[in-house]
């Protein structure tokens, strides 16, 4: 008895593990996008799909099953969209289209994850570019789409989805920047030019100027471009940072962290960049275009939107900048080129002019394209505001992942370095190795 | 001082130090369950959608419940009960089996299999998550078919948790299986008519960390969904809600989710709560 069992055991386990290799062997050619982990065999593809993108042939003409992760709100829309593209496109693409809901800022989470299993298009914010161009998750540009993105968008919008001196993404919106929102039943009129007038204001009502110092590098730069400040970066062809020029640590480094302390020391500083702190005490939000319809929900009337302000350091006035970024949109590399090239189509057509006014329509997503910026209607209060405030912003260029955790500290080190001089440049000093050190590793 | 402390009898003092264990134990309690309070209140909140510094709602109803129906909430919710009925089931059945022959069974390898179990299992899990991410991918149990692979991950290594039930079998006295086995029952009926009634607790024990341990999961289930709603459990598609640009549209349902989550396991923690207690008190061997 025991023997029979010993032995039925036995045959299990190999059955087991005949189950698995056939699984494997089936898996292997199953899906139509057969994967394989050569990013450079699959780039080359992408180019391929370039040329036969400008000779606009019929070769491109089938069926394909694709994945496309938009964010929630999209996820609707982009169906549509793609089912527009399938009824009008020239090229007979037939788009079977499975729209998951993944939002922008986990994007490169997932497609690291695993690429192969990653949808074929992701919308995503352009602070991820490095990170994807890095893991082979993006396809490079084709000459002819490059040429026709590089025609039809703003420049600080290719500068986003450059990498290297490559396109690798193509730009769906040019609003992912931030400006204030502020109560007007709180900072008057005349007062939004002036921090300080601002934060004497939200003190004298007990209310709160919230800001995202302590969490995120992206509005910390703010206050060093305001004193004239630059932070570059050069990469190399894979997508390795190999350079950084930066003087945070310079003499107007100081000058920046001192006007950052006025509010980091005041009594209304509030580390957020979540609308909602209207509804719990703010008078002012330093947030973007994607929060414009919370905000107005919660202020109604009394919302205001405007650039952010200037603040004054012996005696000397410096607005504040900003970074202004976009949001892009990403083709997975493909090991066939045909449907790398079909996608590359489905792409163009997404961040095509109707398409961006839709979404401009649908959520008020600030527009790439140049013909949708010159629009008329293509205005809002926050829209506005971030045009107003893009007169002192700096385009963001692509940044490795390291700098944001390193630079993120650099507001709770100007706190503790107090009002003295050596201490605040020790502080910047710190950030200017840190980040050194990060590229030699 | 002293004198008032001699006049006050025994009954008194009792009253003192009962009120003083109650009034900290009052605290405690009230500390602890204040979270959740808050966010079964924030769950009828109706007026706004977003994180408001008050606790009771200006608006009382049930349109965040609603919006939990017509979402994908529904299909996250079942992934999840799936997922943790299938591993409840089958880790105990899995567990108890290995503890009963760890416990009965004098075989070989068995001192050699105890320190290698013992041994493997102190090598954090997820170390192997990538592994077995692949794995699983390579079988086609990831994104929209995350829920077997995620029972198939948790099932597999269950019977390397056999400790605390095998201690518990090694104290039931082993005279009473010889006198079972005298009167001509089988291993297997040893182990279902004498041990399993002798080790309630310790079964209900296994079932609740087994139901548990899925039912909260979140670094594994995201990895293996992966961006695929129809993957999701409860708490990686909730999460998916916490967001920049959702959570100001989402909180509050975020809060509804949270209150629908908690019910069955508060409702299962209480039913077996009696059992537990009763066998812990039961004892094993009587007379």
């Amino acid at each position: 008895m025991k023997k029979v069992v010993a032995l039925l055991l036995a045959l299990v386990m190999v059955f087991a593990l005949c189950a698995c290799g056939g699984g494997q062997t089936q898996t292997g050619p199953g899906p139509a996008q057969n994967p394989t982990d050569n990013a450079g065999g699959e780039q080359s593809g992408g180019e391929q799909s370039g040329g036969e993108q400008s000779g606009g042939s019929n070769e491109l003409a089938g069926t394909y099953d694709i994945t496309v992760w938009a964010p929630d709100a999209a996820v609707e829309l982009t169906k549509q969209q793609v089912a527009d593209f399938n009824s009008s496109n020239e090229f007979g693409i037939t788009f079977n289209v499975t729209v998951e809901p993944v939002s922008e800022a986990e994007a490169a989470n997932n497609v690291i994850t695993d690429v192969d299993a990653a949808g074929d298009l992701f919308f995503f914010s352009q602070d991820q570019l490095s990170r994807m161009v890095l893991a082979g998750g993006l396809n490079k540009l084709g000459q002819g789409a490059a040429a026709t993105v590089t025609e039809l968008n703003d420049a600080g919008s290719l500068i986003a989805a450059t990498s290297g001196s490559d396109l690798y993404a193509y730009p769906l919106t040019a609003d992912n920047g931030y400006f204030m929102y502020y109560d007007k039943s709180v900072i008057p009129e005349d007062h939004i030019d002036s921090l300080e007038d601002i934060l004497a204001d939200c003190e004298a009502a007990g209310k709160l100027f919230a800001m995202e110092n302590n969490t995120s590098a992206w509005y910390i730069v703010a206050w060093f471009f305001a004193t004239g400040c630059h932070s570059d970066w050069t990469f190399d062809e894979a997508g390795k940072a190999t350079g950084f020029d930066d003087d945070f640590n310079s003499a107007n480094g100081v000058i920046a962290a001192k006007g950052m302390q006025k509010l980091l020391n005041s009594p209304a500083n509030l580390s957020s960049s979540d609308v909602a702190s209207f509804a719990n005490g703010a008078a002012v939000v330093v947030s973007g275009t994607w929060a414009l319809s919370d905000a107005q929900k919660i202020l109604g009337e009394n919302l205001g939107a405007a650039d952010l302000p200037s603040f004054t350091v012996d005696g000397k006035s410096y607005h504040m900048g900003s970074y202004n970024g976009c949001k892009l949109l990403g083709v997975k590399p493909q090991s066939d080129a045909t449907r790398a090239a079909a996608l590359n189509q489905l792409a163009l057509y997404l961040t095509n002019y109707d398409c961006q006014m839709a979404r401009f329509n649908e959520f008020g997503w600030g527009p790439s394209n140049l013909q949708a910026m010159a629009d008329p209607a293509v205005t809002n209060i926050a829209l506005e505001a971030l045009s107003a405030q893009n007169a002192y912003a700096t385009p963001q260029p692509n940044i490795p992942t390291a700098w944001w955790d390193i630079a993120k500290v650099i507001a709770d080190d100007v706190k503790a370095a107090g009002d003295d001089d050596a201490a605040i440049q020790a502080a910047l000093d710190k950030y200017e190795s840190s980040v050194q050190a990060s590229l030699a590793g | 001082m002293n004198n008032q402390k001699r006049h006050m009898g025994l009954k008194a003092a009792n009253r003192l130090s009962n009120t003083i264990i109650y009034i900290i134990l009052i605290i405690i309690s009230v500390i602890w369950l204040l979270p959740f309070i808050f966010i079964v209140f924030q769950s009828f909140r109706v007026e706004s959608t977003w994180q408001v510094g008050y606790v009771i709602p200006q608006q009382w109803g049930l349109q965040n419940y609603i919006n939990l129906w017509n979402s994908d909430f529904k299909r996250w919710y079942l992934n999840t009960f799936i997922i943790a009925l299938a591993s409840a089931v089958l880790v105990t059945v899995i567990q108890l089996c290995m503890s009963y022959t760890l416990s009965r069974f004098r075989f070989k390898a068995r001192g050699p299999l105890m320190r290698f179990m013992l041994i493997l299992g102190m090598f954090p899990g997820m170390l192997t998550m990538i592994i077995l991410y692949r794995v699983l991918a390579d079988l086609g149990l990831t994104q929209a078919n995350a829920v077997p692979g995620l029972i198939l991950v948790g099932v597999a290594s269950s019977g390397m948790g056999y400790y605390v039930s095998k201690g518990f079998f090694d104290t039931i006295p082993k005279s009473l299986d010889e006198a079972a086995r005298v009167d001509g029952a089988t291993r297997f009926q040893v182990l279902y008519k004498i041990i399993l009634p002798l080790a309630k607790p310790i079964v209900i024990y296994t079932i609740l960390t087994a139901f548990m341990g899925p039912w909260g999961d979140f670094v594994f289930a995201r990895y293996v969904a992966m961006g695929t709603s129809a993957g999701y459990n409860v708490a990686v598609g909730m999460y998916s809600w916490l967001t920049n640009d959702q959570i100001s549209n989402w909180y509050t349902t975020f809060c509804a989710g949270g209150v629908i989550v908690a019910l069955p396991v508060t409702i299962l923690f209480l039913c077996l709560q009696k059992y537990y207690v009763e066998g812990v008190t039961g004892g094993a061997v009587k007379g």
